[in-house]
């Protein structure tokens, strides 16, 4: 059975998560050309047309950019570590991209393979994801090159698809049915994955790309292809997998948290060793860092590439690179 | 709940100044119930932090048999040394570990050692050495080769003299040419060179090769001329750390992850995976 909700009670529901206290965050048009997910304050800036993808994800609510991990306490020769991790509100994301919320099921993986890092899966357990299967596609989106689709379900609670002014509602967790209760139905949409106008076509295969990245590992390709970087990381802070971090202490002699904080391969200090040797010494080892993190490193660990063809790196990149540009050349032997 | 970036916190217990910028540091925890639980295995590391400055990551460089502390050593270098370089006895720092696969001491046994180091390359062999030298039946006989720029530059020269005087043990100190003093015994010339001069059998022997990069790339090519094999050849790599967990993302070398499949690897594995160390 399929379940219908209308677009008039799809922000009613809204509404009433905001009155009750839970934290909504959803796509909103900051000004024209630019929309971002934020959290709602009221279900009237729910954005539910005319847009693509925000310019960020909602990697936010899982893993924020900035998170303490634990304070101290400097006591002349003593130290007192202090537990800062506070309740974890529930949250819910509304109007995610399949490319968003499978990005949270790779994350999942990376953040407990071996040690479990407690400040993520806590954030992940509060997090219930409403995704709505995209209705468009502009030309930076390539889910179907690296295994998804607009209308993919995977890594999300409970999926919307839009149908005739409202949207069909699907449960596809046991969080997302808590969620909705009697409003989502269990059955899916009637529409093929891969053959709407919504769907991007596959731009490259994935693993040529690996395969290049593995067998020309020391190609003049990446410094080549690199020499327009500038190295400012906004292909890595609006990917939606991208999940690497930074720990310093930021406080001073006396009191303090020790933080973590998104850090970016693009960096030449990312990988810069004390003796001043940097393995990864210019541009285009830090753009095949990425490349081969995501389409070889990953898959080798986790069995699916760490990219999920949101197109963010390309869109936001100020020179026109990122994954795609790069996948196109490469992977279309 | 449970914190897998929370550190132990360590009452520095001793500390001795080896050259004018390199340290150790004895390290005992302030928990007992910890302090009897620990045990590491040698070639493991750890990430050691000055609060208020952050953290960094070392090799543990004290052998898993001495029970109730551990020691690890440092170059005065950056902001975490700077302030751990500040740091007296009875100061507390934090400790985070053991990460890493750690030498395979099991492996070894019944076989030949030769250690080859280069300047602040020796905290991480030493903690093998005294392992075996503890352990004395279990291995033939070792060999050490251990070479700094200059004489001042050599760290743990004490236990040098200390190995040498136990049998089936040789020491061979070596510094740069222009390094000596006038009352230096010692040879001149670089590892690999010395190396090869000394003549060792290493065609059966385990050889564990760390230091800086160029040390490395020469002594290769010696040990493969006097027949070792390079599955038999290990090194322990050091790419930066955060995390030291498989999180943070930035210590992979290709495909592995330094934190958890390293820091120890043998060449053999080494020339499977893209040069990204």
């Amino acid at each position: 059975m399929s379940a219908r909700i209308s677009r008039e009670d799809l922000r009613k529901l809204v509404a009433e998560w905001l009155a009750a206290g839970k934290k909504v965050f959803g796509p909103v048009r900051v000004k024209a050309g630019l929309e971002l997910y934020a959290p709602l304050d009221s279900a009237e800036a729910l954005l539910l047309d005319g847009w693509i993808r925000p310019a960020n994800s909602i990697k936010e609510l899982v893993f924020p950019r900035h998170e303490a991990l634990y304070g101290y306490r400097i006591l002349k020769n003593r130290v007192e570590l202090v537990d800062l991790a506070a309740e974890i509100p529930e949250q819910i994301a509304i109007g995610a991209h399949p490319c968003d919320a499978a990005a949270l099921a790779a994350l999942d993986k990376v953040f407990n393979w071996d040690y479990r890092d407690e400040f993520y899966n806590r954030r992940r357990a509060a997090t219930t994801v409403i995704t709505m299967a995209c209705a468009a596609h502009d030309d930076q989106c390539f889910c179907t090159s690296v295994g998804l689709g607009p209308e993919a379900e995977r890594g999300s609670d409970a999926l919307l698809h839009e149908r005739d002014g409202g949207y069909e509602v699907r449960a596809i967790s046991e969080k997302g049915r808590i969620l909705l209760g009697g409003l989502a139905g269990e059955t899916a949409c009637p529409t093929a994955q891969t053959s709407g106008a919504n769907t991007p076509p596959r731009r490259f295969d994935s693993a040529q790309v690996a395969a290049f990245a593995k067998e020309h590992f020391e190609d003049p390709y990446w410094a080549e292809r690199a020499l327009a970087c500038l190295g400012c990381g906004a292909c890595t802070f609006t990917c939606p997998a991208c999940h690497c971090f930074d720990m310093v202490d930021e406080g001073n002699g006396r009191e303090g948290v020790r933080a973590r904080n998104w850090d970016a391969c693009q960096f030449p200090m990312f990988t810069l060793h004390a003796s001043g040797h940097n393995p990864r010494a210019n541009q285009g080892a830090r753009q095949r860092q990425r490349i081969y993190h995501k389409f070889v490193m990953y898959p080798d660990k986790f069995g699916e590439v760490l990219c999920t063809g949101c197109g963010n790196c390309s869109r936001n990149c100020p020179v026109g690179l990122g994954v795609l540009p790069a996948a196109t050349e490469i992977g279309n032997g | 709940m449970d914190n897998i970036y929370q550190p132990d916190l360590m009452e520095i217990a001793g500390v001795r100044q080896h050259t004018p910028d390199v340290k150790s540091v004895k390290l005992r925890f302030q928990d007992p119930n910890r302090a009897g639980s620990f045990d590491f295995r040698v070639g493991q590391f750890g990430i050691f932090s000055a609060f208020g400055a952050g953290e960094a990551t070392f090799n543990i460089c004290s052998s898993s048999n001495w029970k109730g502390s551990i020691e690890f050593c440092f170059r005065k270098v950056g902001r975490v040394t700077e302030a751990l370089w500040d740091a007296e006895e009875g100061d507390t720092v934090g400790f985070r570990g053991p990460y890493g696969n750690g030498y395979p001491m099991e492996a070894w046994r019944g076989k030949d050692l030769i250690f080859l180091g280069g300047g602040i390359a020796m905290p991480p062999i030493r903690c093998a050495i005294w392992y075996a030298l503890e352990n004395r039946a279990d291995y033939g006989d070792i060999t050490i080769v251990y070479g700094a720029r200059t004489v001042g530059d050599l760290v743990f020269v004490d236990e040098l003299d200390e190995w040498a005087r136990h049998p089936r043990v040789r020491v061979i100190r070596c510094v740069d040419p222009g390094g000596q003093t006038p009352d230096w015994t010692g040879e001149i010339g670089f590892v690999p060179t010395v190396f090869e001069r000394a003549d060792v059998p290493a065609k059966n022997a385990i050889a564990l090769v760390i230091g800086p990069p160029i040390m490395i790339k020469n002594t290769i090519p010696v040990l493969e001329r006097m027949g070792g094999a390079m599955s038999n050849v290990y090194t322990s790599l050091e790419n930066r750390m955060k995390c030291g967990v498989g999180k943070c993302g930035r210590c992979n070398a290709g495909p592995v992850y330094v934190c958890k499949e390293g820091p120890v690897f043998t060449f053999e594995e080494l020339r499977a995976i893209p040069m990204d160390y």
